[in-house]
């Protein structure tokens, strides 16, 4: 086990820069994400660090010990692939040990550590089984063996769960957390699933086109998004975006025919560029059926229902985010709330939301950093 | 899908007129070889000698040394097979896995070679094995037919080493492996199917061949190759075509050995990229 040390690390490909500066120090033990959409980087940044890409710049070291230019076998790191990568001509045992093998690990110790491994993992009927032989999950139980059976500094997973079926894929992330917990190893981890991020990370790293938005534990990503990108990106429905403004220095939203006052840092608010105005968001789990502090009545052109809970969209003077700041592609039409799925909700039937306006983001619209 | 009785005779109609098609040479080969010379000029043929000679098979083993030639194949396809599959092997799986600027043009220069008919290099290749003092030796064929057998298997290879995810060897190389021990620990035991496809395409290339033998290869018979041995039976006046028949039954009685051998890998390699 190793604390991590990332330091200014860059990727070019050409004149292409998918990587930009990036720093990041882990601890030993932590459990760190790297999140965000495709291409952002991530990927790449973990190859970086298991020694199968070269970095264009920036150093690298593990446990106190530079690895920037050590081949990916010397690091003493495990990997998990996302298309498992196991070995096909190989048994489940000898997968798991191969890697012991090719350290000239006595074959004795090998074998104790594999079955140790195997129980971990509960695969111990699988060990001499090949890996055309084995579900998805198995396969993915396999992959983690070869990893563990290692005892290396570091675990290295690059979207290990997105090949499995949606069930499967919530059962493994709780058994990746809770062997984190008994193993402690240092972990880092990939994936463009924001659940996955928010519930297996001691710490978030949110990227976008080879650059760090964010590093944050999951509670405060979510509560106190740096910027634009970060606030879109996290949640799900993404959170609200409307036009707001400066009114005697102070920050203002015009929300359905009301104007409401924004809290936000007075100094942050003066610096914000005025040519494009600012933008406050609102998440749709904070908008409430019923009375609250700010009530506002709306006809729903749209009521999802997933059960639990209830999708409201209605219409409002919605702000397009800048491109450079957008999560998805997609172009929302109107407003989401999240709500209990309290009532019977009919389209085009009025209904009465409120929302605690302490509750609203303010971010600045040209350079997409919050303002609150 | 289900067929209807029609379709279903339609098919094996077709499947049975395919067959006999290719076959029909083969048997005709097999008929020639039972038939007497004087039953061969006879018109209308007959599909079937009334007397099937199986003697000449004895007559043409004992007058012709077939097991000296074929012996000369087998070492001229196995020399051939064995250093073309080492450079294509390691040429084939360099295209697929390293970016190297150049690199794609160069794979597609090594297939220009393939495009040259081999009766144009047989005058440059004469002149050089001349000069090195390999002319007469079965050596001349090994590098010659290598030549002609590499840019195909280059490509074939390059083809197969694609369909293999590169995580395998990034994760062999996690696991400890350099990048040539995890092309031998990992991506040649996977690569068995495509490799005994590529190999069993080399041997037939160079087992087929004639020109590069008949150029490179002296004129004592003991030096020569199974397909040159043949030809040599050709009378200036009479041949013998039930001796030559024969003889050319010997000849490829091997490969077909050989084919039913790897048959198994064979399919799986040469299908392996179409399936994913």
């Amino acid at each position: 086990m190793a604390n991590i040390s990332i330091q200014n690390v860059y990727k070019n490909y050409g004149s292409l820069n998918v990587l930009k500066e990036f720093s990041l120090e882990i601890e030993d033990g932590e459990f760190v994400v790297l999140v965000g959409p495709s291409g952002c980087g991530k990927s790449t940044m973990l190859k970086i660090l298991a020694g199968l890409e070269p970095a264009s710049g920036g150093r690298i070291f593990i446990g106190g010990r530079e690895m920037t230019d050590l081949a990916p076998g010397d690091r003493d790191i495990a990997m998990v692939f996302q298309n498992y990568a196991l070995y096909p001509h190989l048994t489940v045992a000898e997968n798991i040990g191969f890697g012991l093998k090719m350290r000239k690990v006595a074959k004795k110790e090998i074998a104790t550590r594999i079955k140790d491994a195997a129980k971990i993992l509960a695969i111990e009927n699988l060990l001499q089984r090949r890996p055309k032989e084995l579900s998805g999950g198995q396969r993915q139980r396999v992959a983690l063996g070869r990893a563990i059976v290692r005892e290396p500094q570091a675990f290295l997973m690059d979207e290990p769960l997105s090949n499995l079926d949606a069930k499967l894929r919530v059962h493994m992330r709780a058994e990746i957390s809770a062997l984190h917990q008994r193993l402690g190893v240092t972990t880092i981890y990939v994936t463009h699933d924001q659940i996955e991020a928010m519930t297996m990370a001691d710490r978030v790293v949110i990227m976008k086109d080879g650059v760090i938005q964010q590093i944050a534990d999951p509670d405060t990503l979510f509560r106190k998004p740096a910027n634009l990108f970060v606030a879109g990106f996290m949640g799900s429905p993404g959170m609200n975006f409307v036009s707001a403004r400066q009114v005697d220095g102070k920050a203002e939203v015009e929300l359905l025919g009301q104007a409401v006052p924004v809290d936000a840092d007075p100094g942050k608010l003066s610096g914000a560029a005025s040519s494009k105005g600012l933008i406050a968001g609102i998440r749709p789990e904070y908008i409430k059926l019923g009375d609250g502090p700010l009530r506002f009545e709306v006809k729903p052109t749209l009521v999802e229902s997933l059960g639990s809970e209830q999708y409201v969209y209605f219409s409002a003077d919605e702000h397009a985010v800048p491109a450079e700041f957008r999560a998805d592609d997609e172009n929302r039409k109107g407003l989401i709330a999240r709500v209990q799925n309290a009532a019977h909700l009919g389209v085009g039937e009025a209904v009465t939301l409120s929302l605690d306006p302490a509750r609203i983001h303010l971010f600045d619209a040209a350079s997409g950093k919050a303002l609150n | 899908m289900k067929r209807t009785r029609l379709q279903s005779l339609i098919l094996y109609g077709v499947v049975v007129l395919t067959c006999a098609f290719l076959l029909f040479p083969v048997y005709w080969l097999i008929v020639t070889a039972l038939s007497t010379s004087a039953e061969l000029s006879r018109l209308p043929p007959s599909f079937w000698p009334e007397a099937p000679q199986w003697g000449t098979f004895a007559k043409v083993f004992a007058e012709r040394p077939i097991p000296l030639w074929l012996l000369n194949s087998t070492l001229a396809a196995l020399g051939s097979v064995s250093l073309s599959m080492v450079v294509s092997v390691l040429a084939g799986y360099s295209l697929s896995r390293f970016s190297v600027r150049g690199g794609h043009s160069l794979g597609l220069f090594i297939l220009t070679a393939k495009m040259l008919p081999a009766t144009l290099l047989v005058i440059p290749l004469f002149g050089i094995f001349r000069q090195v003092g390999l002319i007469g030796s079965l050596w001349s064929l090994v590098i010659a037919h290598a030549t002609l057998i590499i840019p195909f298997t280059t490509w074939m290879l390059k083809g197969y080493f694609d369909t293999i995810p590169r995580e395998l060897e990034q994760s062999a190389m996690v696991d400890g492996c350099s990048p040539l021990s995890a092309m031998v620990r990992v991506i040649l035991p996977i690569s068995t199917p495509g490799l005994a496809a590529t190999a069993l395409y080399a041997f037939v290339l160079s087992w087929s061949d004639y020109a590069y033998a008949r150029t490179f290869l002296t004129n004592q018979q003991g030096s020569w190759t199974a397909n040159l041995g043949i030809t040599t039976m050709k009378g200036e006046y009479v041949t013998d075509w039930n001796e030559v028949s024969a003889a050319a039954i010997f000849i490829a009685v091997p490969i077909i050995v050989i084919y039913l051998f790897l048959e198994r890998y064979l399919v799986g390699g040469l299908t392996a990229g179409a399936e994913k």
